[in-house]
């Protein structure tokens, strides 16, 4: 599908290695990662717990927290070198065309303002609309039901998928180019994960931008992503089309990372889903 | 709406409680220390029959729980009773003394949030930078540690030695106009404020600290917001509300702070006029002053309660503020 597309990667990382300095020690958490994604491409990747996904999607908006040092390779996003970047410049692309999706949607809003100032404060710098109508109508557009109501709560007054709903319409009102999802639905229920999965999916294909989302969720991750990358110690082991790295994985760790599914032990199995 | 008025309700309740339990506190308390009234103003020499008349003519003959209640019902009709030494009313001394400890609280207060503040903000937002953590270290570190009367006493030691153009213990000027009163009352001000000043500025580098690790300001810097939109929108806000909170114990800090700067300096203020008192067991003076401050940091605290619950929306519910 995107294999073949002749435009220029959005994001691509080539020989990336980093590493955290603290002061119980070095962690080496990326391995010489080599990874690109298409533009409009809808890329997983999953791997065991400190297998460094969270590292790489920092790494795209410069976002690494002080402690962890690059130690090779680089990050090119929208054919730009991030590590050259002054900061002004840095900060135009994470506005323009970096959205991020926050793991835990509540604490991601500042808990001492209602939505509806959060949203103005956001958007404002931006030049976009700020009038009770347009926030309605943002409020809408992320499947939200009473817009208005929801406008005058606190963060800690609204429930974890409904948080989550701002944090994606927040994100999506700057229509960014790239989306960098690390487990968006890891603190929601259940029965609202899909619900805030669909809305992503639908909002990343509708705009045309490339999703990289970063899922312990196999089963879902295989029902809407084209490509997955897996990851293993801070290295890609394996990468390819979705059904066909857990259909038929190649790499040892892929299949226990498979076989580890309730309800898909045999890889070979291919349910509908 | 109703929860935040049952929320006030019950605040300005115990603050009332606080109140009869500082009364009772110091009304016993000031009895029980060594040496009574009759002992310091007769001397030791004096007869049974002495003693006698002297308790009987100020009450302390009578059970303490009668002369409690006597002395409540005057301070709830205003009366605060005359000085048993100079005879002199202590509501009029005290109208008289009040605007100097005022003066010297308020202009310490200004200091250390014009300072305090600024500076914890700065070593806060550099924290991660080496320069302002050291800064903020050093300065918290000295403030924190050098008692006021040490450091009263080299700031009197250095300017009364060379004139530098402030003057120490110039308190014939004040009351005479704005800016005399303003000069008299710098230094003592100054040095009530450096403990203070440091606390401040260490509450609210650490607030600051843990504002910026929250995932909200994380969220903001990833929509590529600026340092100064950030800060001013997303972390003083967030940050004001452990401040506030210091300010309640500041206030007590500073007003016993001015016992101390006011004995130090010489200054006509409620703390001297309160130690005063207390040497001579001059009852009436010290049971007035101590209830005026308590009463004063009570209604202060309350204020900075209702502020604190309209910046953070979490506080009239829970009682208090989310970490
Ligand atoms: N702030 C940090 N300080 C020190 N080490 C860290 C820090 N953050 C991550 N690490 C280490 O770096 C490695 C990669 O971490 P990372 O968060 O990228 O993993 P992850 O794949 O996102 O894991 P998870 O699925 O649990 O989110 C881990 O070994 C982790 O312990
Ligand atoms: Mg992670």
């Amino acid at each position: 599908m995107t294999a073949n597309a002749p435009a220029a990667p959005v994001v691509s990382l080539t020989g990336f290695s980093a590493e955290y300095r603290t002061r119980l020690g070095v962690t080496r958490a990326l391995d010489g990662i080599d990874l690109d994604v298409a533009r409009g491409e809808l890329l997983a990747i999953v791997g065991e717990s400190g297998s460094g996904k969270s590292t790489v999607s920092q790494a795209i908006g410069r976002m690494l927290p002080r402690v962890c040092h690059v130690t090779s390779g680089s990050v090119h996003v929208l054919g730009r070198d991030i590590a050259s970047l002054a900061p002004d410049a840095i900060r135009a692309l994470r506005r323009e065309s970096l959205g991020f999706i926050p793991q835990d949607p509540i604490a991601s809003l500042n808990p001492t303002m209602r939505i509806r100032r959060q949203l103005e404060l956001a958007l404002r710098p931006l030049g976009r609309p700020t009038d009770l109508e347009s926030l309605t109508e943002l409020l809408a557009s992320v499947k939200i039901l009473e817009p208005d109501r929801v406008l005058r709560l606190y963060p800690h007054e609204v429930s974890g998928g409904m948080a989550q709903r701002i944090a994606i319409a927040l994100t999506m009102a700057r229509e960014p180019e790239i989306l960098i999802a690390d487990e968006p639905t890891a603190s929601l229920d259940a029965q609202v994960r899909d619900e805030i999965l669909t809305l992503i999916v639908d909002l990343v294909q509708r705009s045309g931008a490339s999703l990289i989302w970063i899922s312990h969720d196999l089963g879902a991750v295989r029902r809407w992503c084209d490509r997955i990358v897996v990851m293993h110690q801070g290295r890609i082991v394996e990468e390819g089309p979705a059904a066909q790295v857990l259909d038929e994985p190649r790499a040892d760790y892929t299949r226990t990372l498979v076989a580890a599914i309730p309800g898909r032990q045999d890889p070979t199995t291919k349910e509908a889903e | 709406m109703m929860q935040i008025l049952r929320w006030s309700a019950g605040r300005v309740m115990s603050a009332l409680i606080t109140l009869l339990g500082v009364s009772v506190l110091i009304f016993v308390a000031i009895r029980l220390m060594p040496g009574s009234y009759e002992d310091i103003i007769l001397g030791p020499l004096a007869s049974a029959e002495e003693r006698q008349l002297l308790a009987e003519a100020y009450g302390l003959d009578q059970p303490i729980f009668v002369q409690y209640f006597a002395w409540i019902g005057q301070v709830l009709t205003g009366e605060l009773g005359t000085s048993y030494v100079t005879q002199s009313s202590v509501s009029g001394e005290m109208l008289e003394r009040i605007p100097v400890t005022a003066t010297l609280t308020i202009m310490a207060m200004a200091v250390t949030l014009l300072a305090g503040v600024p500076l914890g903000i700065w070593t806060g937002v550099r924290s991660g930078a080496k320069q302002g953590g050291a800064v903020g270290r050093v300065v918290s570190s000295i403030g924190i540690s050098v008692p006021e009367f040490v450091l009263g006493s080299i700031v009197i030691f250095v300017f009364s030695q060379f004139s530098l153009g402030l003057k120490v213990g110039g308190f014939a000027s004040i009351g005479t106009g704005f800016w005399p009163t303003f000069q008299a009352l710098l230094l003592p001000a100054l040095v009530l404020s450096v403990f203070c000043v440091a606390a401040t500025a260490r509450t609210t580098r650490d607030a600051v600290m843990g504002v910026l690790v929250e995932p909200h300001i994380t969220a903001a810097v990833a929509r590529g917001e600026t340092a100064g939109h950030i800060v001013r929108h997303h972390v003083l806000r967030n940050a004001g509300i452990p401040i506030l909170t210091l300010l309640g114990t500041i206030t007590a800090y500073l007003l016993g702070g001015a016992v101390i700067i006011e004995t130090l300096f010489n200054l006509p203020g409620l703390g001297s006029f309160m130690v005063t008192g207390l040497g001579r067991r001059d009852f009436a003076v010290v049971q007035a002053t101590v209830l005026f401050a308590a009463a004063v940091f009570v209604v202060l605290s309350l204020v900075l309660d209702l502020i604190t619950s309209a910046l953070d929306p979490r506080v009239a519910v829970t009682g208090k503020a989310g970490s």
